[in-house]
């Protein structure tokens, strides 16, 4: 482009000196459409507007007006200038057009993304904490119950009703497993850290990882954010644990006065950040998903591949970065 | 009083016709140098579009001066091959002005108003208006 450019350029000066002189001697309406033309030419050859009022001013200086007085002939010049630019002006019209309703359409597509999400956040909830409660405190009443009918019944009857007892124990553990699947009761009690920390016993308890939790985070964090770190950080080592071939995982939270920022490093056989090879865990939300969750937020999410001197891979390490909300002047530090 | 301009357009003589009596008629409304170039180049890319397509046409230039602000009306009209996809036409990329925004959607975005109707066999009409800025 830039060796080619000059040369474009230099015909284009010709052809724009040629016509300053011809409009000067008077051409008029004419020489202003051919300025016009000249304008589509240039637009066509890529130079911008700044080559143009180049091109302009480089002409003005070598072509003298021979009729008219200066001031008068660097004013008409001025309109020829504007109608050489005016191709540009369309373009640029355009632009702003396109870029207004890509602004539009962005926000419109945000928007609808964060109010699906937030539903189905709400809706998961309330299900996670009915399976959790309502129906926790029904098979505990059913525990007692079968408990009463042991006490009465002699020695030999008692022994299917122990079956019923251990078949009531799976149950109340599957409800419990679900329903903290759905929505851990830990991270809206508790918060983040302790939700995360449990997490990590269970997927470490399952699969053998050594799981480690570090964090510098010691304060509630809004919803949002601690649910959104919660899912991206639960998809993520559910996939180390099931795709990394990793021995280690080290999670760590850390927040500053603007933003949280969290890391997530294996020690596995990482993937090729080419593929799209991670794919939703169950019900999850996927790389991509990830992105679109973060960048709705305003965060970023970063992978990187690891790899030792010799080119095979070592370990896979995610980074989320997610602004924290604007705190009011005299909140700080709280 | 509203004056009105009838200009036959069948050649690329009558395209530098009609941007001179359209700047002429935007100066003499009050607009400034810079819009009346956007509304000479208008008329200029309608008039192209004319001889291109249509091979001859016509372009009608109204001034409208009773209102508030005042303003200048632009109707092109031709019985050529009309456009069988106007929605398409006013896309960029269409034409052959390429991809760069010119042509009809550039006409569009000069002007304050634009409508297009066409119909294939029958021609085109294009009606464009532009207003004059109120001084900041």
């Amino acid at each position: 482009m830039s060796a080619t450019a000059p040369q474009v350029g230099s015909q284009l000066a010709d052809e724009y000196e040629a016509m300053l002189q011809q409009y000067f001697e008077g051409l008029g309406e004419a020489a202003l459409e051919y300025a016009y033309e000249l304008g589509r030419q240039a637009l066509a050859d890529g130079l911008g507007v700044l080559d143009m009022a180049r091109l302009h001013h480089a002409a003005l200086l070598k072509v003298s007006p021979s009729r008219s007085p200066r001031d008068e002939a660097l004013r008409s010049a001025e309109t020829l200038l504007i109608e050489s630019l005016t191709p540009f002006e369309m373009t640029h019209r355009g632009f702003r057009e396109s870029y207004a309703a890509l602004q539009t359409s962005e926000g419109r597509y945000r928007e609808l993304f964060e109010k699906a999400h937030d539903q189905h956040e709400a809706v998961t909830r309330r299900i996670a904490h009915a399976l959790h409660d309502e129906a926790g405190q029904m098979l505990a009443s059913v525990y007692l119950a079968v408990a009463d009918i042991a006490r009465e019944l002699p020695d030999a009857g008692r022994q299917p009703l122990e079956k019923v007892s251990e078949l009531l124990d799976h149950v109340t553990g599957q409800l419990r497993h679900l329903s903290h699947e759905l929505r851990p009761v830990l991270l809206d009690d508790l918060g983040l850290v302790p939700a995360l920390e449990f997490l990590a016993q269970g997927i470490a308890r399952r699969s053998g990882l050594v799981i480690s939790v570090e964090s510098s985070i010691h304060d509630r964090l809004p919803v949002k954010i601690e649910t959104a770190l919660y899912r991206i950080l639960q998809e993520a080592l559910i996939n180390v644990s099931k795709h990394a071939h990793a021995t280690r995982a080290c999670i760590t939270l850390e927040r500053s006065s603007h933003a949280v920022c969290s890391s997530i490093r294996d020690d596995g056989i990482g993937f090729d950040l080419t593929d799209d090879i991670w794919p939703p865990a169950s019900g999850g939300l996927g790389l991509i998903g990830m992105r679109e969750r973060l960048m709705a937020m305003g965060g970023m999410l970063s992978i990187t591949s690891h790899s030792d001197d010799q080119g095979a891979r070592k370990g896979t390490t995610i980074e989320i970065i997610i602004p924290l909300p604007a705190v009011p002047a005299g909140e700080q530090d709280s | 009083m509203t004056h009105e301009i009838h200009l036959r357009i069948d050649s690329d003589f009558d395209i530098i016709v009609a941007r001179q009596k359209g700047r002429q008629m935007a100066n003499e409304l009050g607009f400034g140098p810079t819009d009346s170039t956007l509304i000479a180049t208008a008329i200029s890319e309608l008039a192209r579009n004319m001889v291109a397509y249509a091979h001859r046409g016509e372009i009608v230039l109204q001034s409208i001066d009773h209102g508030d602000p005042p303003g200048i009306l632009v109707t092109a009209f031709d019985k050529g091959p009309g456009i069988p996809d106007v929605v398409q036409a006013l896309l960029d990329g269409y034409s052959t002005s390429g991809s760069l925004g010119l042509g009809l959607p550039g006409v569009k975005r000069l002007m304050d108003e634009f409508e297009i109707s066409s119909e294939i066999g029958q021609g085109t009409i294009v009606t464009a208006r532009k207003w004059k800025r109120r001084a900041a």
